[in-house]
């Protein structure tokens, strides 16, 4: 099989996603009081409504409204105010009711967008913007009429067809088959704790273009979700989960192709990957003279395959019709401004005020809003650090985006706020550094031991004898000592070999055991050789 | 110590005064209730469940309560504050959930399921005092105007054991009839109340859309459906409707409006002077309408004018229309609220196959019986792609039109006056044509599709059948005080129900 | 009488409403809903046109909801205490391979 930036030559994905995101935050379910728990022992959260037992009716949580619509607001959706739940009728054991309680037509949050920033590698992905020079969008009618172009990469405008309220069936667990699976199982367990989670449903356009856009659009969402806090988001417990459909059209052609589903994208990773493989795969297929068929597909992280679920025959007859048991609703400007009123600061308008009060450059305040914790990390040490916030902005912004968002990646259990490197220290450090007091190598080093040992920084630099002498007159008399040691290299650095000045350095250093400030041995090596 | 006859005879106002007074307890109440039963229901078959451990106790406790007034007076106020059914030997139609008891919806596919919870009706029943006698047959799942889709046996008219009681509330309406119980609870989404209190001859009140908590009730049509009572009196049926009616914040579709019901009876039996009755020329000239029926509703009329009711003839357009939206709207909600019976979580399972789709099939297959079944695959087609906008949408048009129609109609009156069914109680497999039986309906879908309130009254014999006859009173929504002052009008000009006459006598215990 | 529907569009209807019939149920069935949908015609002869629909025929109601506060659920044995079936805490059901789940 080719690879990604090979296909993406000759062929355009077009990409769209369905994001579902549980309000776990949330109290009690949909529509019952039933308590939200997650790894609860089975069966132990239920109730007439949401075990489906007859003559049950349901009660909307008004929480969970008034969380969609602060997600409509926050992905610039329009809010409908007249709308209704529906009922989606199939029978499956994980649903107790054998219908879904969800939306028609019209749902609470309709014609949003979100914009992404890609830039790095990922921004080569998009071939189709060679031709944009920064600040330049893409013509209308062209692939990348929703995109501008910007120093490093691009911006993609990404339509949201809408965002509508649900709820989240139970959950089964498949026996006698191999690991779990369905397919092989002999006979099912239904657990109905999570049936009746208030379930929020987000559809984009069909705007995305690479697996790296929608891995971004993906993150995006997570993040303004988290900043709502109207989910804990966990992709690993399936808070938020993702599907894609995915097709391709050669290059300059308008028309879509036949699209597949693609299901079990549980991680940004999978997600990325598990679209690269299938855009790939209908490459493959359709450069041989194949055929698509609109099929769902399973992305499986070990094999790095897609597997076929199931053929599509016919659109599946849903037999949707408006839920009896249920008042339709017409929302109030009142309600509608009551929610807004509770939209938070989002990570765009984070980044923004960054950039604007500490002077970050956009790259830094995007990654540090990535992650609520860094955010906060951040926040407390400009708090700290008062009127030196300013001066330290940019080395905290780079000690949150790279030091510690690394160790956060590489352990999940590492709990920035609760660790050891308090604001107070991580301000003492960073002015240390600032300070010429110690070198950024050992900057890293003090990190470490702060972490580890849980100990200030001024302690571990006096521990460690690290301070750099910056004591004039200490380093004067070694610059003598190294300058009378080396007649013949001064001789030839003062007929231009300028560059002997990095020899003399390492000298000094070498005889103050790499505790000299180099900054000071540099000036006073140069005003001596200069004599 | 009364006879249990003369017990069962009575009304609640003579329960509380027989009390209150100590000439009666409440436990001799259970008991007579239950000997009723015991004698009585082998031949009418109105019980699917006797439930003689909660009636005693809940008669216990109203004994206990009143073991300590020390006199009528202080009796009388333990009573209002045990509630309007105090010792009130009562029962429910068996689509409602009480804990502990079986809910079976008279189906197979129910036979073995125990309530774990309690409907808000039947809760506000027994808050109220009533004595619970256990649980009423009915059509399955409520699907029929007989009684006799009963998965466990039909229901038999206690004033012609050949004939059925109607349905599909069947077994509430002859259960008042032949006096096992003094008041009932029934559900009606087609005409389940009414028709059967007609045929029975007793007093039944679907009130408006939204008046009693539909909460626990098994659904058949969510957006049909309405509990209310039956009973040998108008003001027995207003006790009972105090004690059900009102909002219920487990139930999105409950209203929260005050009816003062005894209020209106007792206003009603006074005067219903200036009160405007309308008349319906397309009811009254409908294909079907018996001679017999037509001739007790123009009787009620001429009644109703005596009493100084003035009489109007209003237009309903779109009347003709209702029974096809009926027969799209109710199926399309079944198919929908019956799909969770799939032997999962309750219900009947047929095990032993290979895969969950084989159980669900048998499953389902043994479970239904064949009306239950017609109506769930009429709801699929109805409700699928393409069939959806020919004929579910229109109908949800068609009844705005026919609300339109009542909205306008009550502008120049303040009740309808119409029949219950197009005629008496019929024999036992007489029809057995599904598209005809719905025809038994059409003058109390309408109701239902427009959400209004509805009642039947008993206005005596049909000349030619001998059998009851009862006329039906329509409100404007919400102004179902406004049926019960006529309907206890008509009740003073025709006295209250009497029991079936076989089971006034001997049989009754005299 | 117009035909609406065929027996194998009966059998399609069965299928998806999950009830096995046999042939005999089949053809009764198919005669039953040809016959019901007959009744349903006039519901197609009225002019429409711009008349809203009716869901819900509870007037002005609208925003019906309730706040976000724990209620009590049931035990895990009264959950289970209907099932047909049970293992584990969990309600068990016969292999679902072959069902068109889809989420």
């Amino acid at each position: 099989m080719k690879k990604l930036e090979e296909v993406l030559r000759d062929w355009e994905a077009v990409i769209g996603l369905e994001i579902h995101a549980e309000l776990t935050t949330l109290n009690t379910k949909m529509f019952c009081g039933c308590k939200l728990e997650f790894g609860a022992p089975p069966n132990t959260h239920t109730c007439p409504v949401c075990l489906g037992l007859p003559g049950a009716l349901p009660v909307p949580n008004k929480a969970a409204i008034e969380s969609i619509v602060l997600a409509g607001l926050a992905t610039n959706c329009d809010i409908e105010k007249h709308s209704m739940f529906y009922r989606k009728n199939y029978m499956y054991p994980d649903m107790a009711k054998n219908f879904q309680t969800t939306q028609g037509p019209i749902a609470f949050c309709m014609r949003g967008h979100l914009d992404l920033e890609v830039d790095g590698a990922g921004a080569k992905e998009r071939i189709d913007l060679d031709g944009l020079n920064p600040g330049e969008s893409g013509a209308e009618g062209t692939t990348a009429a929703n995109v501008t172009r910007t120093e490093d990469g691009y911006v993609a405008h990404v339509g949201i067809t809408r965002i509508h309220m649900e709820e989240d069936a139970g959950k089964m667990v498949h026996l006698g088959g191999g690991e779990g699976r369905i397919a092989g199982a002999t006979h099912s367990l239904v657990d109905y704790n999570r049936a009746g989670t208030p379930l929020i449903e987000l559809v984009t356009e069909p705007d995305l273009r690479t697996p790296e856009e929608a891995r971004l659009f993906m993150q995006k969402l997570r993040q303004i979700y988290l900043a709502l806090g109207i989910s804990d988001c966990s992709m690993e417990e399936g808070s938020l989960r993702c599907d894609g459909n995915v097709s391709l059209r050669r290059r300059g052609s308008t028309e879509f192709g036949t699209k597949t589903e693609l299901k079990n994208m549980n991680s940004f990773k999978n997600l990325h990957d598990g679209l690269a493989y299938e855009i790939c795969r209908q490459a493959e297929v359709l450069e041989e003279g194949g055929i698509i068929y609109q099929e769902t597909r399973h992305w499986d992280p070990s094999s790095k395959r897609t597997i076929v679920m199931r053929v599509k025959e016919t659109a599946d007859d849903y037999r949707l019709f408006p839920e009896p048991d249920l008042a339709p609703y017409d929302l109030t400007d009142e309600f509608i401004e009551g929610v807004r009123a509770k939209l938070p600061e989002l990570p765009d308008q984070k980044a923004a005020r960054y950039m604007d009060d500490y002077g970050l450059s956009s790259y830094d305040a995007r990654h540090l809003v990535e992650h609520r914790a860094t955010v906060r990390f951040f926040e407390a040490c400009m708090a700290e650090a008062g009127e030196g916030a300013t001066k330290l902005a940019k080395p905290v912004a780079n000690l949150a985006i790279n030091d510690l968002t690394a160790r956060m990646n590489a352990d999940a259990s590492f709990d920035l706020e609760g660790c050891p490197l308090t604001p107070a220290r991580a301000v003492r450090l960073v002015s240390l550094q600032a300070e010429d007091a110690i070198s950024s190598k050992q900057a890293k080093e003090v990190l470490a031991a702060v972490l580890d040992e849980d100990k200030d920084p001024d302690v571990v630099v006096e521990e460690r004898g690290m301070k750099q002498v910056s004591d004039t007159g200490a380093i004067e008399a070694v610059v003598d000592a190294v300058v009378a040691a080396h007649p013949d290299e001064v001789a030839r650095y003062k007929d231009g070999n300028q560059k002997l000045i990095g020899f003399f350095v390492g000298q000094c250093m070498k005889e103050m055991r790499g505790q000299g400030n180099p900054k000071l041995i540099n000036q006073l090596l140069a005003k001596k050789l200069s004599e | 110590m009364a006879a249990a006859g003369e017990i069962m005879q009575m009304g609640v106002r003579e329960i509380r005064e027989g009390l209150a007074s100590k000439e009666l307890s409440a436990r001799e109440v259970a008991s007579a209730a239950l000997e009723t039963i015991e004698r009585c229901d082998g031949e009418v078959h109105a019980f699917l469940e006797v439930t003689e451990k909660q009636a005693f106790e809940a008669a216990d406790r109203v004994d206990a309560a009143l073991a300590g007034a020390g006199d009528a007076e202080a009796a009388v106020r333990v009573l209002d504050e045990m509630g309007p059914l105090a010792g009130v030997p009562v029962a429910f139609k068996d689509n409602m959930n009480q804990q502990g008891t079986h809910t079976t919806c008279a189906s197979r596919m129910l036979e073995s399921y125990v309530s774990p919870y309690t409907a808000t009706c039947v809760q506000r029943t027994l808050d109220a005092g009533a004595i619970p006698l256990g649980k009423l047959n009915m059509d399955e799942f409520a699907f029929g105007s007989s009684t006799e889709t009963s998965a466990f046996g039909p229901t038999r008219n206690p004033w012609n054991l050949a004939c059925v009681p109607g349905g599909s509330s069947g077994g509430s309406a002859a259960a008042v009839a032949a006096g096992m119980a003094c008041v009932t609870l029934g559900s009606d989404t087609g005409g389940s109340i009414r028709q059967p209190a007609g045929f029975c001859g007793v007093v039944g009140v679907k009130p408006t859309y939204g008046m009693v908590s539909r909460y626990g009730v098994v659904a058949f049509g969510s957006s049909l459906d309405q509990v209310g009572p039956f009973a040998r009196s108008v003001e027995d049926a207003a006790w009972t409707l105090q004690a059900i009616c009102g909002h219920d914040a487990r139930d999105c579709t409950s209203q929260d409006v005050k009816v003062d019901f005894l209020a209106a009876v007792h206003e009603g039996a006074q005067s219903i002077k200036g009160m405007r009755i309308g008349l319906v020329k397309e009811f009254l000239e409908a294909k079907g309408l018996s001679g017999e029926v037509r001739a007790k509703v123009q009787e009620a009329t001429e009644k109703l004018r005596s009493a100084g009711a003035e009489i109007v003839e209003v237009q309903l357009p779109h009347a003709d229309a209702a029974i096809s939206a009926y027969y799209v709207l109710g199926p399309c909600e079944a198919f929908s609220n019956l799909a969770r019976f799939d032997s999962v979580r309750y219900g009947l399972a047929d095990p032993g196959h290979k895969d969950l789709s084989g159980q669900y099939e048998a499953s389902r297959a043994k479970g239904f019986g064949a009306e239950a079944k017609r109506r769930i695959l009429l709801g699929s087609y109805l409700l699928s792609a393409g069939v959806y906008d020919k004929y579910y949408y229109p109908a949800q048009q068609v009844r705005t039109l026919i609300t339109r129609d009542y909205v306008q109609a009550f502008e120049s009156c303040d009740v309808i006056l119409a029949p219950s069914s197009p005629r008496t109680a019929f024999k036992f497999g007489e029809i057995s044509d599904p598209a005809q039986m719905y025809l038994s309906d059409i003058f109390t879908v309408p109701i239902n599709i427009a959400g209004n309130g509805g009642m039947t009254v008993p206005v005596g014999l049909g000349e030619n059948t001998g059998l009851p006859v009862g006329v039906q009173v329509i409100a404007p929504q919400f102004k179902d005080a406004n049926m019960l002052r006529v309907g206890a009008a008509l009740e003073q000009a025709y006295g209250p129900a009497p029991l079936a006459p076989e089971f006034a006598g001997e049989k009754a215990g005299e | 009488m117009t035909q609406y529907l065929s027996e194998d569009d009966v059998r399609g209807m069965a299928a998806y409403a999950r009830i096995g019939l046999t042939e005999d149920e089949l053809s009764q069935m198919t005669v039953d809903l040809n016959s019901i949908i007959d009744t349903l015609e006039p519901i197609t002869e009225f002019d429409l046109e711009g008349v809203e629909p009716t869901f819900h025929p509870i007037g002005s109601l609208s925003n019906v909801m309730r706040e976000d506060v724990e209620q009590p659920s049931f035990t895990q044995q009264e959950a289970l205490a209907n099932a047909p079936q049970q293992q584990d805490g969990s309600f068990l059901i016969p292999s679902i391979l072959g069902e068109g789940g889809d989420r």
